[in-house]
């Protein structure tokens, strides 16, 4: 199996050509897939355990978003996500096989990058993706640096710093027309499920029942305890680590801290204002208009005698 | 008498020329930093930075205000290694009797209750140290944040963005305190003035900065 997929890999002479098998196999799988009611929250399911390496969700996703293809990719050198890579393999050798686990952005339902984006560029959509307006990027990267994930990509000019963030977009176009994502459509060995996500969640966990019969490292990752449940869940056969995800994602602290210093910070300058004005009405009584006066006074003529 | 009314005609060289021009050019550099940041501080202003234009004026009045004291130093040395030692290692017990004093003072109580002060007093020179501080703090932060983005851990990036976002604040408020107090305290009026023109009324020097007045008379007497 190991063999053969490598030796098709290189037949399709890379990804150019196993571009050309995808629009088949998208508009084949979205007629057949359910069509989930617009008002039911959609999600992606991954299952490593069945994931083949085959660079066919990587190939979609370049495909579809019109990206362009700039290196060849290899299951032993994978490319690390960029700003124009949304979607790639992270992959591990485990016993002496590869092993390799779809890498996007995970939707999260509470976003790091969502709440640290100054501008409002980054938000969520209606369907509770993660979504961004490119013309409101400021560039500034933070998201790039909150992500538990990683996944944000912005390479910017080292100088002015101009540049826009890009990742996974959830296919957002073909979804609202009640279509799979292009990675989902595209896998051919149903590693990749789209659809309601408690259904989804529901399957994973089944999954990693079975799974856990003969491997008792298996679990799933996603639910929604974690950062408000993520959109994109995983069917992982090793710990979290072993693919490259942390083990208990969170919204990294200093945004929290952040959040109450902005707030201190409006509050202090509010007490400020308040208390200079009391502080001007007090001592401009206290001190007297006579004192005014005089200093007014001695002031003109400290000036008429400098002159 | 004759000789006080020859006191009050002079006036006492508080600031070089050059020391105002350094001030009010940091004060632009510092101003414009504050405008094109606090867009990124206040959730409400954010949209303001859309495009990103606003970080490329953040990023030369940086310049501007990392490389505006570095130029000043050696062209005032004397002066500028005593502010940096008065700021830093300036202080003593005598600044606690300041500061018991203080919030009378400022709420316009009598003046005589105040301990004379020398050239800073120890609220400028509280202005100073934060000044400095925060200097170096926007200076190691911004610069992580600048050139370092994904040479160096998130967590680093994210602690560099907090350390940045509390100097702010904390020069922000003192910068308030500042102003407030150059520019608007009743009792302050000369302060605005010594940094027009340098110059202040010996009265109000006296008054204000008592043991330098008499340092820089005794001066006088001796040459």
């Amino acid at each position: 199996m190991e063999l053969n997929r490598r030796d098709f890999l290189k037949a399709s002479a890379g990804t150019a050509g196993l571009a050309l098998i995808q629009p088949l196999n998208l508009g084949k799988t979205a007629s057949s897939s359910n069509g989930s009611s617009p008002q039911s929250e959609l999600a992606m399911l991954v299952d490593v355990s069945k994931c083949v390496s085959c660079w066919y969700c990587y190939a979609a996703c370049k495909q579809i978003n019109n990206l362009p293809e700039t290196v060849k990719p290899d299951t032993e050198n994978p490319p690390p996500l960029a700003p124009d890579i949304w979607s790639t393999l992270y992959t591990t050798k485990i016993n002496d096989r590869w092993r390799s686990r779809k890498q996007a952005c995970m939707h999260c339902t509470d976003a790091a990058c969502v709440k640290v984006c100054p501008t409002g560029a980054l938000h969520y959509n209606e369907l509770g993706f993660v979504q961004y307006d490119k013309l409101k990027c400021s560039g500034c990267g933070y998201c790039t640096q909150y992500c538990p994930f990683g996944v944000p990509k912005l390479e910017s000019d080292p100088v002015s710093g101009a540049g826009s963030m890009d990742k996974c977009i959830f296919c957002i176009s073909l979804v609202t027309e009640g279509k799979p994502t292009a990675c989902a459509a595209a896998c051919p060995v149903g590693a990749i499920k789209f659809g309601n996500c408690s259904e989804l969640r529901t399957e994973g966990k089944q999954r990693v029942e079975t799974l856990q019969q003969t491997n008792d490292q298996a679990n799933f990752y996603g639910d929604s305890d974690v950062l408000g449940g993520l959109h994109v869940m995983y069917v992982l056969d090793e710990s979290p680590e072993v693919y490259g995800l942390p083990k208990d994602p969170e919204l990294p602290a200093p945004a929290v801290v952040h959040d109450i210093i902005q707030w201190v910070g409006i509050g202090a300058v509010a007490a400020i204002v308040a208390g200079f004005s009391l502080n001007y009405l007090v001592a401009r009584m206290r001190m007297g208009l006579d004192e005014r006066r005089k200093s007014y006074a001695r002031r003109i003529s400290d000036r008429k005698a400098n002159r | 008498m004759q000789e006080e009314l020859a006191i009050e005609k002079r006036t006492v060289e508080r600031f070089k020329i050059r020391t105002v021009l350094f001030h009010w050019t940091h004060t632009i550099a510092f101003l414009a930093l504050i405008v094109t940041g606090l867009i990124l501080f206040v959730p409400w202003f954010g949209a303001a930075a859309a495009g990103g234009a606003t970080r490329v004026i953040h990023r030369i009045f940086a310049v501007l205000f990392v490389v505006l004291p570095v130029l000043y130093f050696p062209l005032n040395i004397k002066e500028s290694i005593h502010f940096v030692k008065e700021s830093l290692i300036g202080y003593d017990l005598s600044d606690l009797g300041w500061m018991m004093a203080a919030p009378d003072y400022y709420f316009g109580g009598d003046e005589n209750k105040m301990p004379p002060q020398g050239h800073a007093n120890t609220g400028q020179k509280m202005w100073q140290t934060v000044c400095i501080l925060t200097y170096v703090l926007f200076l190691i932060t911004g610069a992580i944040m600048w050139f370092l983005r994904g040479s160096v851990s998130p967590a680093v990036f994210q602690w560099s963005m907090l350390i940045h976002s509390v100097a702010f604040l904390l020069a922000f408020i003192m910068l308030f305190v500042h102003v407030y107090l150059g520019v608007l305290h009743p009792r302050m009026n000369e302060s605005l003035k010594s940094m027009l023109d340098g110059k202040i009324s010996p009265h109000y020097a006296k008054h204000h900065y008592g043991n330098w007045y008499d340092e820089i008379s005794e001066g006088e007497t001796k040459h």
